[in-house]
């Protein structure tokens, strides 16, 4: 048994994905099928590192905010339902839309700040052009992501996929540059996105996803690749490539399609984006992270 | 001043000389950690970091000493470091958060906190090993102590070898155990000039 727990695939893709799934079954219900996520990247942290924050490194700030996004999700969400209730009672009637705005720019610059909160003490040690270059790709790959990511976070299909796509790129272009740890975390993340994608094409409904399970998704997917490149080898223009998941998985799908077919469609959308920047992490060849 | 004055002094002059303690800095070129990991129980991977600094101390009468010692961690070497057709080394591997994390934890140190005798010659070094910010006792044991004038340059010089054993999960160097042995046996070569 204990084998069998010490093999990656088991730590990184399915513990994590089964953890998820029974995440997504039970909390459905209450609207919190997205807490999916931190369940599945707690459980590879689990097995991977173990939960230690001391010394605070890099990776375990990443994890921290991790644990941190969902419960920021969670308010999010909270803040964008009362939003919605506003022109119901008549009140601001074009108000409704506007909060979501601003919150997807308040979550993208917030975290853009968390990123550099993470990175700052490596970034200090750099040369300036290399810190201001590394800085400059993990704000803008971060708050991108986020940003974008709150655009779809109301449809949980294609914020399923933007995640699966999200985690599982910045997975496999980590251990591109050589960091298996963060190349574990990101397929975690991608099992936990499709753990929550997967319940939805077996029974052909939308669960919320909201800011709960899109905050984690981006977040996490953008602090891991930003991480592989400042403590791995993963190029910077791969990363910046990974940011363009959620957009991606903007583009139109069949309106009338099954949930299936368009979260097949949006995966692949996703993965697109995700397989060009696994081919220039590839490729890099010594066009490394600084 | 009377001859049995001058006499007890010239006496011992030497004796203060070799009861003071004397300081050694280490010769870069001939100064190497080695360590030992075993990989799936089939064979075991030697690497070296290739760049330390470290000084140490020696009061041969009051049978005391010190040690000092700081490693460049992204100096690590196990000799794979041509990538050939895959995307990294394992060289590059060792240099990332999965285990010496250098961009975070450019040096590791091993500083004394007690040394033993055995007769005029120094046996075992009690320490702490401070890796990836985690500071842990460790004990060397000093195999062989060699100290006399260089036979070229003709400077004071001592040298020989040191080994121990720590655990790296105790540092939090989790990844990849037991299929990477847990355990790591540290060989340490070195040489070092009299200051």
């Amino acid at each position: 048994m204990e084998d069998l727990f010490n093999h990656p695939a088991v730590q990184g893709g399915i513990a994590p994905f089964v953890v998820a799934l029974i995440v997504v079954l039970i909390l459905h219900r209450v609207r919190l099928g997205g807490l999916a996520l931190v369940a599945a990247l707690a459980t590879a942290v689990y097995f991977v590192a173990g939960f230690t924050f001391s010394p605070l490194t890099a990776t375990r700030k990443i994890f921290l905010l991790g644990l941190a996004a969902p419960v920021i999700g969670v308010l999010a969400d909270k803040i964008f339902f009362l939003s919605l209730a506003a022109p119901v009672i008549g009140v601001l009637a074009d108000f409704a839309f506007k909060p979501t705005r601003i919150g997807a720019v308040v979550l993208a610059l917030a975290g853009a700040a968390a990123a550099l909160w993470v990175f700052w003490p490596l970034l200090q040690q750099k040369e300036a052009a290399e810190a201001w270059l590394l800085g400059g790709t993990i704000a803008f790959s971060v708050a991108w992501l986020v940003g974008t990511g709150m655009l779809i976070a109301e449809d949980p299909v294609r914020a399923g996929a933007a995640g699966l796509a999200s985690g599982l790129g910045a997975g496999i272009t980590a251990i591109f540059g050589a960091s298996v740890t963060y190349f574990l975390y990101g397929i975690a993340l991608g099992a936990g996105a499709g753990a929550f994608l997967l319940v939805q094409m077996i029974t052909g409904k939308k669960y919320v996803a909201g800011a709960t399970f899109m905050l984690s998704a981006t977040l996490v997917a953008g602090l891991i690749s930003a991480g592989g490149m400042i403590l791995a080898k993963v190029p910077w223009y791969s990363v910046l490539v990974l940011a363009f998941i959620p957009l991606a998985t903007l583009l139109p799908t069949p309106k009338k399609a099954p949930v299936w077919v368009q979260a097949v469609l949006l995966s692949l959308y996703g993965l697109l984006v995700a397989g060009v920047a696994c081919y220039l992490a590839w490729h890099s060849g010594g066009a490394t992270s600084a | 001043m009377s001859r049995l004055t001058v006499g007890l002094i010239a006496t011992a002059l030497p004796l203060a000389a070799m009861a003071a303690p004397e300081s050694y800095t280490t010769d870069p070129y001939h100064t190497f950690p080695h360590f030992e990991v075993s990989h799936f129980g089939y064979s075991s991977i030697r690497g070296r970091f290739d760049k330390s600094v470290g000084k140490f101390t020696i009061d041969r009468a009051a049978k005391t000493g010190s040690l000092e010692i700081t490693v460049q961690t992204a100096s690590v070497t196990t000799g794979d470091n041509e990538r050939g057709s895959r995307p990294r080394t394992r060289d590059e591997h060792l240099r990332t958060a999965d285990f010496f994390n250098v961009a975070e934890y450019p040096a590791m140190t091993f500083k004394s906190t007690g040394v033993k005798f055995s007769g005029d010659n120094p046996a075992q070094v009690d320490g702490l090993l401070t890796m990836i910010g985690v500071s842990k006792p460790l004990t060397l044991q000093i195999e062989s102590w060699r100290c006399g004038a260089h036979p070229v340059n003709k400077k004071e010089m001592c040298g020989g070898s040191a080994t121990g054993v720590f655990k790296r999960t105790e540092f939090g160097m989790k990844y990849g155990v037991p299929a990477l042995s847990d355990e790591i046996k540290l060989w340490i070569g070195f040489e070092a000039y009299k200051d």
